[in-house]
């Protein structure tokens, strides 16, 4: 949860002296920036942090896995793997070069992520590269389809298919997320269904649908550029505007299928799983809860962390330290925009535990919510949720890094200045607040219940 | 807890690029850098108190935050074959209780004070570390520093801890890279080495350990005398000694004894193959690799290079053939992981099931090309002024420049090792990666794990005929 507040960025920190005792004189904390707009419709953000002579640039689409159409499930993350299959004048495979050798970790400082409401492209290198970065940004927005191929599809295909089976087809719980969204949103919703697709989706893609997605969603005006870090802000214009500036606008961008979400799921939804790879029970369970913005968003955030967040809460308390039902248990939530977001309950049995028990226990839990929220377990919530901001603002790029906390909330909100009001949402969560998130939302008729169960397998070859 | 962040979906591993082939001529070429702006690692400050504990910190008031972490020398590495795993069980239990404050309370307190805490151990040290902001950074480092000095080890916390460590194993061995990693470390590591098992343990291990073995382990082995405090953030070495010399000057408990480690790896004549079945596993976890020299090296640089062109990044050989080649995998890497007095090289893939016999024979191809074939001296350049230049970046975190500070303490490094590092890799030669790629790599006898469905790798890979193929169980144990 807290995954707002795990994105930050830097600002102005009025670092307070160390105190020989605990006066929470918290320091206050901001990210400075400014903004543009080309003609093309382009959105340029620029934050200055000049305290380590790095530079990081991010280009985040309006486009996510929300956006594709039935039977193309998936397709916005492989688009977004052929985007590093190189354009005009960028070969097959250069852009990973040029960057890496410039000083980019691929992976942590170079890569590019697709999520339901968005999807990313960013580079972290040393700040003398800031002309480099913009280059291979521009050149792949401008020109990508210049030189797509089919074989180049084909073997990014591969590459996301084995990305598929790494992390759920070949792990134990691997396929619990894919679940969740479905039960949780209703037919036809453009969370209904997986980011990473299903492998008939996949293998139906053709070089026409790359084509097209393309040519509809990566366009100057349904994106925003993002630098920050160190760099001269004169420069840095002027080179957006020699990099950017002769790319066209593109046409308008298709509206969402609307569907409505109601507040409720309507009914408690259950499914038990056998799960061969499983070496215990664990049990997800999932309430629909409103969307990531503003106080609402930090209200459901704040209700994670103060339930479940750590090994302070009453959670891991009773089910943890005390009955030792679990071996661990924790919440979160994801941080959607349209109709609905999600918390989930994950508790974790023991290689004996029964199943059925194990969701009891925390379902009980979760009964009890409301009679232990007290002030001080939301102080206490508070406190590691602002920690976790200014953490967050440590990096200036790569995942959750400054630039992307930027241009995640003029994607999401259409204002970036949103993430200077984290703290602040934090601050305005009340008691009644959560208490009344829990009586309207975690009810038995919102819920979604995946129970893992250990599969019997095929014996060990030769296993003693 | 989890972020959100956890679940989207990217396009490297940690990896990832290719072949230049343009299919139209380039008309524009890459923009040239400007000057470079220099970055000067901050010095490691040093302090010891009566006592005998050591202070090493590094300033930097850029951000409000202070991170510490308190090492002792009482890691896995230390601990004998029949309590194996007392080590990190005792790390953990550290912050279950103190003498005046139970698990539960010191975690309430931790929270309420927005402090990031906790205590463990690897095969190096036990810790105990703390991060937050610097108005209440005092506190919380004192409530840290009594989690080491007075742990209370309640019988019924070490009973849960224990099953909690045992469920802990059992999940690692769920995944075919946790079950590979195990069966690499018990292959390539002489048998009586630490670094042959698991740091943590065995299901088997931990069931025979007791409470008492966890009391001994730290009325022995904890002491001022073999402990480091080492500091990073927003503080000044004056206020970090007068913190700890008022939270852990008092202790005083004798020193251990603690004999040299003498850390081997086995000998291995010939390349061997071992094979551990996961049926209808849809993936093959595959290492190659070999034992070798540990921190400690003259030979350090040259490995490190080494490991970086055959697979440090998108870039290297091994990712650019397995995953963007072949597309076989979503990333394959390499890694040269120093211990001490030993460490391991190898390169490691996640394979589609069909393709683990391919994979196997193209692994083993680059391992003897890297070593048999001269590097070209723009590759050589290339890869390594990429571990050179994202040095800045690597660091900017004050958890990153700790985990540096770490390596220096556990390891002892000189205390300018991270301030010359940069210099020294890029001054790292092709005629140095051959010299040390022919005296340290073995490509003719290395071991082949590979953990997935037998019944689906196990002919074909045996029609590589790179070397006998045996079969083992997960435990370690050889089939045939």
């Amino acid at each position: 949860m807290l995954r707002k507040l795990a994105c930050a960025a830097l600002l102005t920190a009025a670092a307070s002296p160390m105190a020989a005792q605990s006066t929470p004189k918290a320091p206050s904390i901001r990210i400075d920036f400014t903004q543009e707009k080309l003609p093309n419709g382009l959105t340029v953000i620029y934050s200055l942090d000049r305290s380590t002579p790095v530079v990081a640039v991010e280009v985040m689409y309006n486009v996510g896995s929300k956006n594709e159409q039935v039977g193309r499930t998936g397709f916005a993350h492989l688009f977004e793997h052929v985007m590093f299959k190189g354009s005009r004048n960028v070969a097959d495979g250069q852009h990973w070069s040029l960057l890496e050798k410039a000083g980019g970790r691929a992976g942590s400082d170079i890569n590019g992520t697709t999520w339901t409401d968005r999807t990313n492209y960013f580079e972290q290198v040393p700040s003398n590269y800031l002309e480099l970065a913009l280059w291979l940004e521009s050149d792949r927005m401008g020109t990508l389809t210049e030189t797509l191929t089919k074989e180049k599809l084909d073997n990014q295909r591969e590459v996301v298919k084995n990305e598929r089976r790494q992390s759920i087809d070949n792990q134990p719980y691997g396929s619990w997320l894919e679940k969740m969204f479905w039960y949780s949103f209703p037919e036809n919703h453009p969370y209904r269904h997986a980011v990473i697709g299903s492998m008939d989706d996949l293998d139906a893609a053709s070089v026409d649908d790359v084509i097209s997605f393309f040519k509809t969603y990566y366009a100057p005006n349904n994106a925003v550029l993002v630098i920050a870090g160190d760099f001269d802000p004169a420069e840095a214009k002027s080179l957006v505007r020699k990099h950017f500036g002769d790319i066209p606008r593109g046409p308008a961008v298709p509206a969402l299928r609307n569907v409505p979400v109601p507040k409720v799921i309507g009914k408690a939804e259950r499914e038990v799983i056998q799960d061969p790879n499983a070496p215990a029970p664990v049990v997800y369970v999932g309430y629909r809860v409103p969307t990531a913005r503003g106080v609402d968003g930090a209200a459901v955030s704040l209700l994670g962390t103060a339930l479940a967040g750590d090994r302070a809460t009453p959670f891991y308390k009773d089910l943890v330290r005390e009955k030792q039902t679990a071996v661990s248990v924790s919440a979160f939530n994801f941080g959607l925009i349209d109709g609905a977001d999600l918390l989930i309950f994950q508790i974790r049995g023991k290689a004996s535990s029964n199943p059925d028990s194990l969701e009891a226990a925390l379902l009980s839990e979760i009964d009890k919510a409301s009679s232990m929220i007290t002030n001080e377990l939301l102080e206490q919530a508070k406190a590691s949720s602002r920690f976790a901001f200014i953490n967050g603002l440590q990096t200036t790029g790569g995942f959750g890094g400054r630039a992307d906390a930027l241009a995640e909330n003029y994607t999401y909100y259409g204002d970036a200045n949103e993430v200077n009001s984290i703290l602040s949402n934090i601050n305005a969560v009340t008691v009644a607040k959560l208490k009344s998130l829990i009586a309207e939302r975690l009810v038995p008729t919102n819920r979604v219940s995946l129970v893992y169960v250990p599969a019997k397998k095929a014996a060990t070859t030769g296993d003693k | 807890m989890l972020t959100a962040k956890k679940f989207i979906v990217a396009a490297g591993v940690l990896l990832a690029a290719s072949v230049a082939q343009a299919q139209t001529p380039p008309k524009e070429t890459p923009p040239a850098p400007g000057p470079l702006r220099k970055f000067d690692v901050p010095p490691v400050q040093t302090a010891t108190l009566a006592n005998g504990i050591k202070i090493a910190l590094i300033e930097r008031h850029s951000l409000p935050i202070v991170t510490a972490r308190i090492q002792v020398d009482a890691g896995a590495v230390r601990e004998p074959a029949s309590k194996s795993g007392v080590a990190v069980l005792t790390g953990n239990l550290l912050s279950e209780g103190t003498r005046s404050l139970t698990g539960a309370e010191i975690a309430e307190k931790m929270s309420a004070l927005g402090a990031q805490f906790g205590t463990s151990a690897q095969f190096g040290s036990a810790n105990a570390s703390v991060t937050s902001l610097p108005n209440v950074f005092g506190e919380a480092f004192r409530l840290a520093a009594s989690t080491v000095t007075e742990p209370r080890f309640d019988p019924a916390d070490f009973a849960r801890v224990r099953t909690n460590a045992i469920a802990n194993f059992d999940q690692s061995m769920a995944s075919a890279s946790g079950v590979a990693n195990r069966i690499f470390v018990s292959a390539v590591y002489d048998s009586l080495t630490p670094y042959s098992r698991l740091s943590g343990g065995t299901k088997a291990s931990l069931e025979k350990l007791t409470r008492d073995d966890v009391v001994a382990w730290h009325s022995s082995m904890y002491s001022p005398k073999n402990t480091t405090v080492m500091f990073v953030g927003d503080i000044t070495l004056a206020a970090a000694k007068s913190l700890v010399e008022s939270s852990l000057g008092k202790w005083n408990t004798p020193a251990p004894t603690l004999a040299p480690l003498a850390n081997k790896v086995r000998s291995v004549p010939a390349t061997r193959v071992i094979l551990v079945d996961r049926p209808g596993s849809v993936q093959s976890s595959l290492i190659v690799g070999q034992g070798t020299v540990g921190w400690g090296t003259p030979d350090y640089f040259p490995m490190v290079a080494i490991a970086q062109v055959l697979g440090g990044g998108f870039g290297s050989r091994i990712n650019m053939n397995l995953r963007e080649k072949h597309g076989w995998s979503y990333g394959a890497f390499s890694s040269f992981n120093p211990l001490v007095g030993a460490g391991t090289f190898y390169i490691s893939s996640e394979i589609r099931t069909g393709a683990t016999d391919s994979a196997i024979a193209e692994s083993v191809k680059e391992y003897k090309r890297i070593v048999d074939e001269a590097v070209a001296d723009t590759e050589v350049k290339d890869q390594l002024n990429n571990v050179v230049a994202s040095f800045p970046s690597s660091v900017q975190t004050v958890q990153g420049l700790m985990s540096r500070l770490a390596n220096v303490v556990t390891y002892g490094l000189p205390s300018d090792f991270y301030t010359t590092y940069r210099e020294r890799l890029a001054a790292i030669t092709p005629a140095d990666i051959g010299r040390v790629g022919k005296s340290l790599l073995t490509p003719g006898a290395i071991t082949v794990v590979a953990v997935g469905d037998l019944k689906a790798i196990e002919a074909p890979i045996k029609a590589l005929n790179i070397g006998p193929v045996e079969v083992w169980t997960m435990d370690g144990q050889k089939v045939r």
